[in-house]
């Protein structure tokens, strides 16, 4: 490699560019020469660390973090997020109201300082309710979603992967699921179970939105599978097991965890719409849905009954969709160059 | 006995339309230590045959006859897993772009690890030194630390030099190199070509090096294939093809190479070979190269395909007006 005649050749330039300046700036050359020399021996020196890798490393993962922290709105919106999480884990363990104790003395608070967000119809306080509807609320959200995701990558992954005949029938039994529509598929799962507690809920919300990440993988694994370090990696033995799980799947974790804030926000949402029409968790728990259904009927004389639920669900959905935003810039791997 | 002895190969693809037919009757044989090259333009079917031998077709590709003897054992009818332990380990390839083609999401060190893992049974901390080794051997700075690093830190020349020590890891018997230094920029193209054929000089390796650049096979190859539609048309060894090309394609070929020291070369339009490659869906009864041949019309050769005949000791030809059979009138003809 280094005996190559290119090698002499550069050389060779390098003291003819060097000969010329000489000639050329008579007086001052011994400094100029020095000068020129000075610049190679630094660029080579720079080049060299380069190519020996001395600089920062930046892991994919890092250069995500970055490029997700300069997008304001999703910073905010993540910092939101956590503040919301924070307050239904906390605001229960340290309060001393007791969130099931009736007294109809105190029905119908409106907002103080003793009870912020004022009190309901048996005179409970709506701040640690909120609080611990939001636990429901979140637990539905995070086990559907990961259900969802469980049950959509399986399924899209299976069908792009192997394609052909399989992956035909699979999408169009698809596309005959998604004709049905959402809440009234939610609706029917939920009666054919009969009771409605947090699992069913669960497997209700599941069954009726993992169609969309089932749809998204495929085409994910699909477009993957083209690439040519799969092909690579078929060349040197890798079985197909292994390229699915190291080549594939391992490349869509941007596209999951982008897709798992896009689900949460929408699983919490029919979750609250199913609480809603009252096919939701029963009480004396709740969940937000819960609470803004009892708030409905007694919304023109005791607004805040129904108005801080909503906005409760309206926050969340809010900085998930901002999240989600966020991630799926700093995760996509086309905005590295950028 | 040679080392891959392909005879009679055919690999169709499937499409709406009817099956194209990639490759067409393919036979070629590599002695052991040897460096076939492969040329021929885009779509002839260099690549299709490398992978049939690899049994990489993807449907809707499939081999539909012809064997590929390797060392002694028949490729095509290996199962999945049998085909496994032979990729990579006895038989190596690399590929044309290496920019794609290493996972953008796993590092160097991860996939050079897992392919000696895989085949050499290698613990973890053998696999790393081992990997270490290879880097250095394909000549990457600083090979302990790189190990670390993340493809989109290498440049492409480095990836392909990430390449081919993965290729080589396993010290297989056998490299096929389609294209490697296509996607490469010249300079690189000779340091990666200088780089190829010492490690093949170290390892004892055979090499099949798939190309569209004369140049690139002028270096390499002992022995060469021009291929065109899907079919061998003329096979020598490389100064013999040089010097005495027999089919009118491949004097075609050599003849649109522009001549960089002939006087006034800047003032005169570069040559290539009139008209398009028969549509592989219906191939042509006669001579593939009939529609864009200077002698055809002369014989019967567009309406009888010719055979694969040996014109000189090695040297075979798919015509029926080679070179050194045309008489002057025939070229004159053709003027």
């Amino acid at each position: 490699m280094s005996t190559d005649p290119r090698d002499t050749s550069f050389e060779a330039v390098h003291t003819s560019t060097a000969e010329v300046e000489e000639e050329t700036l008579a007086r001052s050359t011994h400094r100029r020469r020095s000068d020129f020399e000075d610049t190679l021996t630094r660029t080579a020196e720079g080049q060299g660390r380069e190519a020996g890798g001395a600089l920062p490393r930046a892991s994919l993962w890092k250069d995500a973090y970055y490029r997700f922290i300069k997008n304001k709105a999703s910073v905010v919106a993540a910092v939101a997020f956590v503040a919301l999480l924070a307050f239904c884990i906390f605001v229960p363990i340290f309060s001393n109201e007791d969130p099931y104790a009736v007294d109809f003395s105190q029905a119908y608070e409106p907002p103080s300082l003793e009870h912020p967000f004022g009190t309901d119809q048996f005179g409970r306080d709506v701040f640690v309710r909120t609080a611990l509807g939001g636990r429901v609320s979140f637990a539905i959200g995070f086990a559907a979603t990961f259900a969802i995701m469980l049950v959509g990558i399986t399924y899209g992954a299976t069908s792009g992967f192997i394609g052909g005949k399989l992956d035909n029938a699979l999408m169009r039994f698809l596309d005959a699921l998604y004709g049905l529509p959402y809440l009234p598929f939610a609706i029917l799962t939920l009666a054919i179970f009969g009771t409605v507690n947090f699992w069913t809920m669960v497997v209700a919300l599941t069954i009726a939105s993992w169609f969309t990440t089932a749809r998204v993988m495929r085409g994910q694994i699909m477009t993957l599978k083209q690439n040519d370090y799969v092909r690579a990696a078929y060349a040197v033995g890798a079985s197909r097991q292994r390229v699915l799980w190291r080549h594939l799947l391992i490349n869509t974790l941007g596209i999951i965890i982008v897709f798992v804030f896009l689900e949460l926000p929408g699983v919490i949402l029919g979750e609250a719409f199913l609480s809603f029409i009252g096919l939701g968790i029963n009480p004396p728990k709740a969940s937000w849905g819960t609470l803004a259904q009892d708030g409905y009927t007694e919304y023109q004389v005791h607004p805040w009954l129904i108005v801080i639920p909503s906005l409760m669900i309206a926050w969340l959905i809010l900085s998930a969709f901002f999240i989600a935003d966020g991630l799926r810039d700093a995760l996509d791997p086309r905005m590295k160059e950028a | 006995m040679p080392l891959l002895e392909v005879s009679d190969l055919r690999t169709f693809f499937k499409t709406r339309e009817g099956e194209v037919h990639a490759v067409d009757g393919v036979s070629f044989s590599v002695e052991e230590g040897k460096t076939l090259g492969i040329v021929g333009e885009s779509g002839c079917g260099k690549s299709v045959t490398a992978l049939s031998i690899m049994g990489l077709v993807q449907s809707p590709g499939r081999v539909v006859s012809g064997t590929a003897v390797f060392d002694g054992r028949e490729l095509t009818t290996l199962s999945e897993g049998e085909l496994e332990d032979v990729r990579g380990r006895e038989i190596a390839m690399i590929f044309q772009d290496p920019m794609t083609s290493l996972n953008p999401t796993l590092t160097i060190g991860t996939q050079l690890t897992e392919t000696l893992r895989r085949h050499l049974n290698m613990s973890r901390e053998e696999a790393k030194k081992r990997a270490v080794e290879l880097l250095e051997e394909v000549h990457i700075p600083d090979a302990a630390r790189r190990l670390k690093d993340y493809p989109h830190r290498f440049s492409g020349g480095m990836r392909q030099r990430v390449m081919i020590a993965m290729a080589l890891s396993c010290n297989p018997k056998l490299l096929i190199a389609d294209e490697p230094t296509t996607a490469l920029d010249v300079t690189v193209q000779a340091g990666v070509l200088d780089l190829l054929e010492e490690l093949r000089l170290q390892h004892n390796m055979t090499m099949i090096i798939i190309t569209h650049n004369m140049g690139v096979v002028a270096e390499t190859a002992d022995d060469i294939l021009v291929m065109y539609a899907g079919q061998v048309v003329e096979q020598a060894p490389a100064v013999e093809l040089f010097d005495r090309p027999e089919h009118p394609y491949t004097e075609a070929l050599l003849g649109s190479l522009p001549d960089i020291e002939r006087e006034n070369v800047r003032n005169e339009r570069l040559v290539s070979i009139p008209g398009r490659p028969p549509d592989l869906l219906v191939p042509p009864d006669g001579c593939r190269f009939a529609v864009r041949c200077k002698y055809a019309g002369i014989d019967d050769c567009d309406k009888i395909a010719p055979a694969l005949r040996e014109i000189r000791t090695g040297h075979w030809v798919r015509s029926t007006h080679p070179a050194s059979e045309r008489s002057a009138a025939t070229v004159e003809a053709a003027r």
